[in-house]
Parts: C-alpha cells; sequence; structure tokens
C-alpha cells in the first residue's frame, strides 16, 4: 500500500529532479566548440572556468552577496519576528501582522524587482523625499546600479522568509521560562541572550536556508538592478545558455550545486531539525 | 521584560519595517497613473491619467509603445499553474498519505522531496532542457518540460503541508469506518480526505500561485511559446514604460481575489466541519 502511495511522488522526482542534475554534471564534461557540442569527455569547460577571472569572480560576488543578504534579511527581520512572535500576545493580532507581511507577495516576483528602478533612482522615492526632508541637497547616486541596489532589493524581497520562520519559534516558547528568569531577577539583555535567542535559533536556520537557496540561486535581481554591473553564478549560467555555451553553463550548475550542499549542510549541523520540529 | 520600554521601540521598528516592505509596492501604484504616452516609470507624475491601464486591455490609439505581450502568455500561465496544482496537490496527498505509517527509507525519500525546494530553479531549469535536448529528443514546450519542473518544485510544498495536517489527524475515525466494514478507499473519500479538505486547498493555493509566479525553472525548460513570468522577463531587456506597474497592479489585485476565494472556501469547510461537530453531540 505504502509503494503504491509513493512510487508516482518518488518516480516524478527521480526523473525531473534527480535525473536532470546528473545530466547537468555529465554534459560540464562534454567537448564544446563555437557551433556544437559533442558528448566527448574533456575537463576543458572546467579549466576554462578555473582559469578565468571572470567565472571566479563570480563565484566570490554570489558568496559575497549571499553573506551579505544573509546577514541584512537576519538583522531586519529579527526584530519583527521578535516583536509578532514574543511582545504580541493576542493570537489574532500577531495573525493579521503576518499576513500584512506575506501581501507584497501576490505582486509577481519580477514586477517586484522592477519597482525598486524608480525607488532608488537619482530621481527615485527616496531621494526625492531625503531632499524634501532637507536631509541631502545632491541625489544619492550609489543607490541604483550598484552592488548596493541589489542588496537592497534583495533583503527587501527575501526578509519575509526569516521572519516568519524566527516569529513561529518564538511563538512557541514557553512563557513561563521567562518568567521564571525575571523572578530570579535576570534582566531582559541575559534574558534575551541566555534564553530567547537560543530557543529561536532553530527558525534563524530555517530561515537562513530559505534565503540562502533563493539568493544563491538569484539572477533576476542582480541583473535587474546592478545593470549587469554584479554577476552571479546564476547570472552567469542565463548568459552562457545564450550563446549556447552549454558545457560552461552546467559547470557552473555544478558548482553552483556543490556551494548550495555545503551551505545547507552547514546549516543542518548548527541545528538538528528534525529534532527540533 | 523592561516592555514599558521596549515594546513601543519595537513596535515603531515593525512600523517603519512595513513601509520598507510596502514602499517599492506603493511608488508602483502611484507611477501606475502616470501620463502617457509619454511619461516615463519615474516620478515627477506628470499627470494623474489611467492611460497605463488602458493601454494593457488596447483601448489606447496606437503609439511608438507596443503592448505588453500578455495575452496567451497569461492563458498559457494560468493552465500550467492548473495542471501543476493538481497534479503536485494529488501527488502530495498521496505521499503524505504513505508517511503516515514507517517504513524503511523513509527518511531517504523525505529528503528526495525536499530536495525539489532546495535545487535552484535555474539548474533544474537547464538539467531538464539538456535532457529534452540530447537524450529524449523531444521539442520543450511549457505543457511538457517546463510543467515537469513545475510539479518537481510544488510537490515537496504541498506534501509538507498534507505532512503538517495528518500528523494532526486523528486515525479513530478511520479506524472506527474500517471496523464497519468500509473499504479503505471508501473511508478515504468519505472520512479522511473531508477532514482534510482544508489542508488540501492549502496545498492546492501554494502549489498553483508558486507556479504562476514561477520562472527560474520555466526559462530554459519551456521553449518557445511564453509564460507570462517570462514575458515580464522579457521586458526587463527593452525599455521600460509604466504599463509593466499597471499590470503588476491588476495581477496584485487577482492575487486578492484569489486569496478571498481561499478564504471563504476555507470558512465554508470549518463552518460546516463544526455544524458536524455540533449535531455529533446533539446526537
Amino acid at each position: 500500500m505504502t509503494r503504491w502511495l509513493l512510487a508516482p511522488g518518488i518516480i516524478w522526482m527521480m526523473l525531473f529532479l534527480v535525473l536532470p542534475i546528473l545530466m547537468i554534471v555529465y554534459v560540464s564534461f562534454w567537448t564544446q566548440t563555437t557551433f556544437n557540442i559533442s558528448p566527448d569527455p574533456t575537463l576543458d569547460s572546467w579549466k576554462q572556468f578555473f582559469i578565468s577571472d571572470t567565472y571566479v569572480g563570480s563565484l566570490w560576488t554570489t558568496v559575497r552577496i549571499w553573506l551579505i543578504v544573509l546577514a541584512c534579511t537576519f538583522l531586519v527581520g529579527y526584530p519583527t519576528a521578535l516583536f509578532v512572535g514574543l511582545f504580541i500576545k493576542s493570537k489574532a493580532l500577531s495573525t493579521i501582522l503576518l499576513v500584512v507581511c506575506v501581501i507584497p507577495f501576490w505582486t509577481s516576483f519580477l514586477i517586484r524587482v522592477l519597482a525598486w528602478r524608480p525607488m532608488l533612482g537619482k530621481e527615485g522615492a527616496i531621494n526625492i523625499v531625503l531632499m524634501k526632508l532637507g536631509i541631502i541637497s545632491q541625489p544619492i547616486e550609489v543607490l541604483l546600479f550598484t552592488e548596493l541596489s541589489v542588496v537592497i532589493g534583495m533583503t527587501q524581497i527575501y526578509c519575509v522568509f526569516m521572519v516568519g520562520p524566527i516569529a513561529f519559534m518564538l511563538s512557541r516558547i514557553d512563557r513561563n521560562v521567562i518568567e521564571a528568569a525575571r523572578d530570579l531577577g535576570a534582566g531582559f539583555g541575559r534574558i534575551f541572550w541566555k534564553i530567547i535567542f537560543p530557543l529561536s535559533l532553530p527558525g534563524v536556520v530555517v530561515g537562513a536556508i530559505f534565503v540562502s537557496v533563493m539568493v544563491l540561486g538569484e539572477f533576476a535581481t542582480s541583473g535587474a538592478l546592478s545593470g549587469r554591473k554584479v554577476n552571479l553564478l546564476g547570472n552567469i549560467i542565463v548568459t552562457q545558455v545564450g550563446s549556447l555555451k552549454w558545457a560552461m553553463a552546467s559547470v557552473v550548475g555544478v558548482i553552483l550545486t556543490v556551494v548550495m550542499g555545503i551551505v545547507i549542510a552547514g546549516f543542518l549541523r548548527i541545528v538538528d531539525l528534525k529534532r527540533e520540529l | 521584560m523592561e516592555s514599558r520600554v521596549f515594546k513601543p521601540v519595537l513596535g515603531l521598528y515593525v512600523v517603519l519595517f512595513v513601509l520598507f516592505l510596502y514602499g517599492p509596492f506603493v511608488v508602483l501604484t502611484i507611477l501606475s497613473f502616470q501620463q502617457g504616452p509619454e511619461g516615463g516609470p519615474q516620478f515627477p507624475i506628470i499627470e494623474w491619467s489611467s492611460y497605463w491601464y488602458k493601454h494593457i486591455f488596447g483601448l489606447t490609439p496606437p503609439s511608438r509603445v507596443a503592448p505588453l505581450p500578455f495575452g496567451e502568455a497569461l492563458v498559457r500561465s494560468l493552465m500550467l499553474a492548473l495542471m501543476t496544482m493538481v497534479v503536485s496537490t494529488v501527488l502530495g496527498v498521496m505521499s503524505a498519505q504513505a508517511f503516515r505509517r514507517k517504513f524503511k527509507g523513509s527518511g531517504a525519500v523525505f529528503y528526495l522531496i525536499v530536495l525539489g525546494m532546495m535545487v535552484p530553479g535555474v539548474l533544474t531549469g537547464l538539467g531538464t532542457s539538456l535532457l529534452a535536448n540530447n537524450v529524449v529528443g523531444i521539442e520543450r514546450h511549457w505543457y511538457t518540460t517546463a510543467f515537469a519542473t513545475h510539479v518537481a518544485y510544488t510537490f515537496p510544498f504541498a506534501f509538507l503541508v498534507m505532512l503538517a495536517v495528518l500528523n494532526r489527524f486523528d486515525g479513530s475515525v478511520e479506524e472506527a469506518a474500517w471496523s464497519l466494514g468500509v473499504d479503505p478507499w471508501t473511508t478515504f473519500r468519505k472520512v479522511t480526505f473531508p477532514l482534510i479538505f482544508p489542508g488540501v486547498l492549502s496545498a492546492m493555493l501554494f502549489a498553483f500561485t508558486l507556479s504562476l509566479d514561477e520562472f527560474p525553472r520555466t526559462l530554459f525548460a519551456s521553449g518557445r511559446d511564453q509564460t507570462l513570468p517570462l514575458a515580464i522577463y522579457g521586458t526587463f531587456s527593452v525599455e521600460i514604460h509604466p504599463n509593466i506597474f499597471a499590470f503588476g497592479v491588476l495581477t496584485t489585485l487577482f492575487s486578492f481575489a484569489l486569496l478571498s476565494v481561499y478564504g471563504i472556501l476555507m470558512g465554508l469547510s470549518v463552518r460546516r466541519a463544526k455544524k458536524i461537530a455540533m449535531q455529533e453531540e446533539v446526537a
């Protein structure tokens, strides 16, 4: 019985997930010429990746952007999660707040990315508001078509994936524990670092996995907001496929998969999710 | 907790956070009412008008701005999302049902399914199109290759939702049905399914919306005909006009409508469940 229920799902994932990944690994060893690709095994594309500053540079850019965005989503998201999960006592109110956070996701992802352009541009909303308030006299130009714009855009788009899991974990904390710590004379800082933060850690890890998975595979946000100045591994894959360089695209794909594997395995080492959930 | 100081400060922070979340959308909505066809996708608003909304529906006189190629793409995306929703929900319910009993290798199967939401979309798309081109030798279409990658992505979400639902499910009602001689399939249809229906609805909503907006997986796998996100992506490379913003506002409204329908269905099924429970208590 169990076998029949599982078979369709397993077969689907084998055919359309595992097999495609194996195919990418396989194709990364194919011989690529300008106009053609043939299945003769070679390491050429791999060598090309590691001797090229552009390709290796995009690997480091990807890792750097990922770390920065991860830190930003955490710093921006944690206080919100703390408020929603711990400080709001009414269940209805905290649900409403979470729904409010999720509503922006009903706009198409790509249009959400595009919306950052009139926000950040030289004559964009942020510059206009800051100039009207007299905070700046010259428009800030580094806001758009830089690495900063990519970080701002990704932080806004992905921070909710951090807020959700952390708020969930915080809302499960037994209030009596906090009560008891306070009765024993602990200050808020101490309660936070000794009780609240450690108990919210599984949520942080789940959020970090969500954000990492999405940021590492990104190419649209960096393409649209950096004016092609920030090239992530995803951008390289898209351009390589665009010029029919399947082997190189596959090499980059394998490297991206390896990076992703290391990151997720690393997170799962910090917190044993199966035990926590 | 020093909540007298801390709570208001944190509350204020959350207000700023929400502003940060909604900022781009507010700006987008304002700019969608830009004057047309000369008004660009930036400030200041030259004159308020609904020109770009009419432009989407082809109600404006021809100008140098081409209409968005969204009509057919929209239909394709809706079809694809429907197909994805049905298949991934069925797969999700079946797999989660199987996980109610302990079996050997459950860990491996769990990770195999969850892998679908972990692997970057560009890669599944790339791999699937490589397979289709070089091994199977078929043409790529949104309803074949892209459909396969969409299900591989949304099935894990449906599975996890159903797993959470079935974890809280009280199996004694099923056992009661079995002991009365009802066969397992009828039991599932008449007893289990109605009870887990709210969960199924959530799984369907998840799968539908994820598929509707999915684009890295579609980019390589969909072949010649574009889906909606691909059509939007296509505008990235050309000059952007406020019609794309107007379109963003309209799709958001559509999503809200969808969410409302979900909310109503959810409310109805919860009410029905309560009613049944009350009748049982009376009896």
